[in-house]
């Protein structure tokens, strides 16, 4: 039995999503109905194998990608009703991703990566607040880096400032950890749950890695694109 | 360790070489361009001079050719020219058709027309063609004439015309003239009559401007090029023209083999700009192999093993590319044939021409190994961990062997192409031109990216990866500046020749040339013309003076025949010229060096010599020149240089001699007459009843004729630039596919972060922007000097652009040039970010 859910409270809600990848004449079904409700401040691991669509899941969620069916609504907002551009808007300032290979723009320096998402939302003091973001996750004396100079650990760490600078709500982080060895990927983490704790987000991590699983509040298990369990951690 | 054999090699290649050629399209695209238009422009030009030469003695009526002007062979001669074999003479001049009766209304009274008198041996080779029926020789009565002549004149077969003081009935009309090619330069339609009856026109007097043709078909025994060569050293003194059957047109062959070279130059250059784009397309290529380089390296390949795999692919397509090149090449010249109508001496038809075929390879292959080489040389070379690590490291030093052998690849391409000129200084100036631009632009590149690396960070992250994508490492800077530079020089340079010629036909000709040109009076009436043109408009301005027919024969010491060959820009060297005397500096032009005459000089004889023939000749004031005028030599001294101002379209004469030289010799009177254009029509009518031998042009006519020659000349300075500006789209997609990763990259991170399609290509905007607006200002520059050279040194016309036109193609051809920039951005929109991550 379900107890009701008070709408106010909910982060997200995925019902009978469905995503088909592949060409018109030979479509692969990558999630199969899923459905799923995610509370505001949660934090939940969706765990599974590879293949299993959490990658796409998390995509569908963050509004990376638009479901073939079924709806999304992120915030209370329909994400099957917007279009690409719309959807970019969407996520700007509200919703922060941290992906496997941290993604920084290689142009830019450290301090002018985390800088842009508070630029595209518009805040006028975003090069104050990234070099305070930088600084709180220990990278104060790498401001003027490049990601080429910069390690693995600290590129990643780059990204989470990245991610939680604008203050978002959700905090998607897509196999975090997969690229550094244990002990970097374990101070990562410690440095993930602290910013989202600061940044009262609702976290979502993506993971195979069922230790990892274990940090969170709940935990959601993929296999074969659909949901095969849904417990608490 | 054992490196990998060709065939082991070759399996690899093949097997990770795209069908499509997909990465290596853009050095395919590059190649066959390039090779297409040289192949193309080589066959046409072998078709065109291969069909004259086979077309000779059609072309030239004979298998040699003796002319002369103002007088005919005496019999002596002609009996010397008949022991060679059949003899044809003809006689040419110019002259004024008037219909014989009442024609349309909008018919002109008259009509100046080239009548050619032949006797019955002509043609001795080819066909006279008539519209209906066969030729045979004419009665003196009877008269054949050009469709043209026919139209304007408003007559057909049947009618009469009136030339001189002769009527003739009209037997045919012309459809095609077999030596029309062969006679040169022509001011009117044709019109053909017996030599008796020419005589019956009383057009031939003494000093009359006409030309006595003898073409001979020789004896077997004989063969025409020594026959020519033993009659030139003969007769050098006489003042005749030779021409054989091998260059019957060397005016048409000289015009075919420059432009032909011109138009070759400026393939070459488009190839070597195309160059630039083959590199940029074997990098990227190379660049998207960089995993599979770094595990065959991991896997144990050796340097030498990846330098074949991927010279094999690379040499697999540039090799396709120049193949379909030359097939195409070889196949275009029939089509540009049907295509450019009348504006070709002859329609040569379709024929494989090995030569031109096997340069344009050679071309190919040597730009192709050039410009590969520093791409391959890097992957060859590259330790595995660094492909690894990225694009971060890319560019980097090549080894001294292959600098070598690129250095070796550079020198075969430019002894190629000057082995090939006609004119090696030239065809070396034009390279080193190109040469000196690419450089200039690709400096320009390095700077731009120093500038753009050192310039202040713009705090818009939009406008910070514009500046970024400009330095990044892998940037396209200088591949891109090099690009747009070049398609933006082109359109200033064509803008700017453009409009200067335009306004050189439109301003300056109408307003200096005066209305009618009037050749052949007759020397004792120049009172009677004089009155006769004011009595028609009393305000006329009259310039009237001598004219007869000379030739150089010797400057100095240095006799003309014995030059090897003409120095540059000594066409006056070349055959009969105009020639006058005059008692004072003439009009229209300026004494520079010396002094004129006294009216009543009557020392020995005394030349006044136009100062950029001086220079030419290397002649100056008190040196002697000898002339030959009427088959007499004439050994005269330099009283004075002028500077003559050719643009006035009066009576502009290298040689002026003083009057006592020459009075005395046959010789007719031309005049201009500037008048109010409404009495055109009067005055000819009242010139050709006083005067029936006068011939009377208008200068619309030649205004047309040279309105018509400057059109063409602007075609093919169109086609060559379209060509180098094709070749620059060429390089501005490789460039743009090239960088297409990481700018995808970069899309793709952005638009997680939440930026919509259209910041990420205003992004690209004011990149190509940025780089558009400054190459705009260096393109003027360079632009307008190519133009200026070629207006001013080249054609040697007034520099008169109109800017407004200049700044609009300029401003066209940037946003034509940010168009295709921006249409490259376009599929970078569409890109789902979420399956593009997957991906990185």
């Amino acid at each position: 039995m379900h107890l009701p859910i008070d709408p106010a409270t909910i982060a997200i809600r995925a019902q009978d999503v469905t995503l088909s990848l592949g060409t018109r004449e030979a479509p692969v079904a990558i999630l199969k109905g899923v459905d799923l409700t995610i509370l505001r401040g949660e934090s939940l691991a969706i765990l599974g194998a590879s293949g299993s669509g959490k990658s796409s899941l998390m995509a569908v969620l963050s509004g990376l990608e638009r479901a073939s069916g079924g709806s999304v609504s992120v915030g209370g907002v329909d994400f099957g009703a917007l279009d690409e551009d719309a959807l970019a808007q969407a996520r700007r300032g509200r919703i922060g991703i941290i992906l496997q290979s941290f993604h920084l723009l290689p142009t830019m320096t450290a301090h002018e990566n985390v800088a842009v998402p508070l630029e595209l939302a518009g805040h006028a003091d975003a090069f104050d607040r990234a070099a305070d973001e930088l600084r709180a996750v220990g990278l104060g004396h790498r401001l003027d880096h490049y990601p080429a100079q910069l390690s693995g650990g600290e590129q990643q760490r780059v990204a989470i400032a990245r991610a939680v600078a604008p203050r978002p709500t959700l905090l998607f982080a897509d196999e975090p950890t997969g690229n550094l060895d244990a002990t970097t990927g374990a101070t990562i983490m410690d440095l993930l749950f602290e910013r989202q704790a600061a940044a009262g987000a609702t976290l979502i991590i993506i993971t195979h890695d069922p230790v990892l699983a274990q940090r969170c509040g709940r935990i959601v298990e993929m296999r074969d694109g659909l949901i095969v369990s849904d417990r608490a951690a | 360790m054992n490196a990998l054999d060709w065939r082991a090699s070759w399996r690899i290649a093949r097997r990770d070489l795209h069908l499509g050629f997909r990465g290596l399209r853009l050095l395919f695209l590059c190649l066959f361009l390039g090779v297409a238009t040289l192949a193309a422009i080589g066959s046409l030009t072998a078709a065109i001079t291969q069909e004259l030469s086979d077309r000779g003695r059609n072309l030239l009526g004979g298998d040699i050719e003796i002319a002369m002007t103002q007088r005919e062979a005496r019999l002596g001669d002609k009996e010397a020219f008949r022991q060679l074999g059949t003899l044809s003479e003809t006689v040419r001049l110019r002259a004024m058709a008037q219909r014989a009766g009442q024609g349309r209304g909008d018919a002109p009274p008259a009509i100046l027309t080239e009548l050619k008198g032949v006797d019955g041996a002509y043609p001795l080779y080819g066909t006279l063609a008539l519209k209906n029926g066969i030729y045979s020789p004419l009665d003196p009565d009877h008269i054949l004439i050009g469709d043209a002549l026919a139209q304007r004149l408003d007559v057909r077969p049947g009618d009469r015309l009136r030339y001189g003081t002769a009527d003739f009935t009209i037997a045919g009309i012309i459809t095609d003239e077999p030596d029309r090619l062969g006679e040169g330069f022509t001011l009117g339609p044709v019109a053909i009559v017996s030599m008796d009856g020419l005589r019956r026109t009383g057009l031939i007097q003494p000093g009359s401007l006409y030309a006595a043709k003898y073409r001979i078909r020789l004896n077997p025994r004989f063969d025409a090029v020594t026959v020519r060569t033993d009659m030139e050293k003969a007769h050098a003194s006489d003042g005749w023209t030779f021409k054989d059957k091998d260059r019957a047109a060397p005016g048409a062959n000289r015009f075919i083999e420059r432009m032909g070279q011109f138009l070759s130059l400026i393939g070459l250059a488009a190839l070597v700009i195309a160059g630039i784009g083959v590199s940029n397309g074997v990098a990227s290529y190379l660049a998207g192999k960089r995993g599979g380089i770094a595990t065959l390296k991991v896997l144990g390949a050796t340097s030498a093993d990846i330098g074949r795999i991927y010279r094999m692919q690379v040499g697999a397509v540039a090799l396709l590319g120049i193949g379909a090149g030359l097939i195409v090449g070889a196949l275009l010249p029939p089509l540009i044939v049907a295509l450019a109508g009348d504006v070709l001496p002859v329609s040569p038809g379709f024929r494989l021409h090995p030569l031109p075929l096997v340069t344009s390879a050679a071309y190919g292959l040597l730009i192709a190994f050039l410009f590969t080489f520093p791409p391959l040389g890097r992957a060859r070379t590259q330790p595995a961990a660094a492909i690894f690590r990225g694009a971060v490291e890319t560019g980097g030093g090549l080894d001294r062997r292959s600098l070598i052998a690129m250095a070796g690849a550079g020198g075969l391409l430019v002894a190629l192409a000057l082995l090939t000129a006609r004119e090696p200084l030239f065809s070396a100036a034009v390279l080193g031109a190109t040469a000196a631009v690419l450089l200039l632009l690709l400096g320009l590149g390095w700077a731009v990216r120093r500038l753009a690396l050192l310039a202040p960070r713009p705090r818009r992250p939009l406008l910070r990866l514009a500046l970024a994508n400009l330095h990044r490492p892998g940037a396209q800077t200088a591949a891109l500046i090099v690009a747009l530079g070049l398609a933006l020089t082109l359109f200033v340079t064509l803008a700017g020749i453009q409009t200067s010629l335009d306004r050189e036909i439109r301003n300056v000709v109408p307003e200096k040339a005066p209305n009618q040109f009037v050749l052949d009076i007759p020397s004792t009436s120049r009172d009677r013309f004089r009155a006769i043109t004011l009595e028609q408009a009393p305000e006329a301005q009259l310039n009237i003076v001598a004219a007869l027919r000379g030739t150089i024969v010797a400057y100095g010491d240095q006799r003309v025949a014995d030059l090897k060959e003409l120095p540059e820009g000594a066409w006056f060297l070349r055959g009969e010229r105009g020639v006058t005397y005059s008692d004072a500096l003439p009009q229209g032009s300026d004494l520079t060096a010396g002094q004129w005459w006294p009216r009543t000089y009557a020392g020995p004889p005394l030349v006044s010599l136009d100062e950029e023939a001086a220079k030419i000749m290397g002649v100056g004031i008190g040196d002697t020149l000898t002339v030959s005028i009427l088959g007499r030599e004439i050994t005269a001294r330099i009283a004075s240089l002028r500077k003559v101002n050719w643009d006035t379209m009066g009576f502009n004469y290298i040689l002026v001699f003083s009057p006592n030289t020459l009075s005395a010799a046959p010789h007719s009177l031309t005049a201009t007459i500037t008048m109010d254009a409404r009495h055109d029509a009067a005055m000819t009518r009242a010139l050709l009843s006083a005067f029936p031998g006068v011939s009377v042009i208008g200068v619309g006519d030649v205004i047309d004729q040279v309105g018509t020659i400057m059109t063409q000349m602007s075609r093919a300075i169109v086609a060559a630039a379209s060509v180098a500006i094709l070749a620059g789209i060429a390089v501005l997609v490789g460039a743009i596919a090239a960088s297409r990763a990481a700018r995808s990259y970069d899309s793709v991170i952005l638009k997680t972060l939440g930026a919509t399609r259209w910041q990420i290509l205003a992004g690209q905007a004011i990149e190509y922007g940025l780089l558009a607006a400054m190459l705009a200002l260096v393109a003027l520059g360079l632009g307008l000097t190519a133009a200026w050279f070629v207006i001013v040194r080249i054609f040697e016309f007034q520099w008169q652009p109109d800017w407004a036109v200049v700044l609009a193609t300029l401003g066209g051809g940037a946003l034509l040039t940010l168009g295709i920039g921006l249409a490259g951005a376009i599929p970078l929109m569409s890109i789902r970010p979420a399956r593009a991550l997957r991906q990185l």
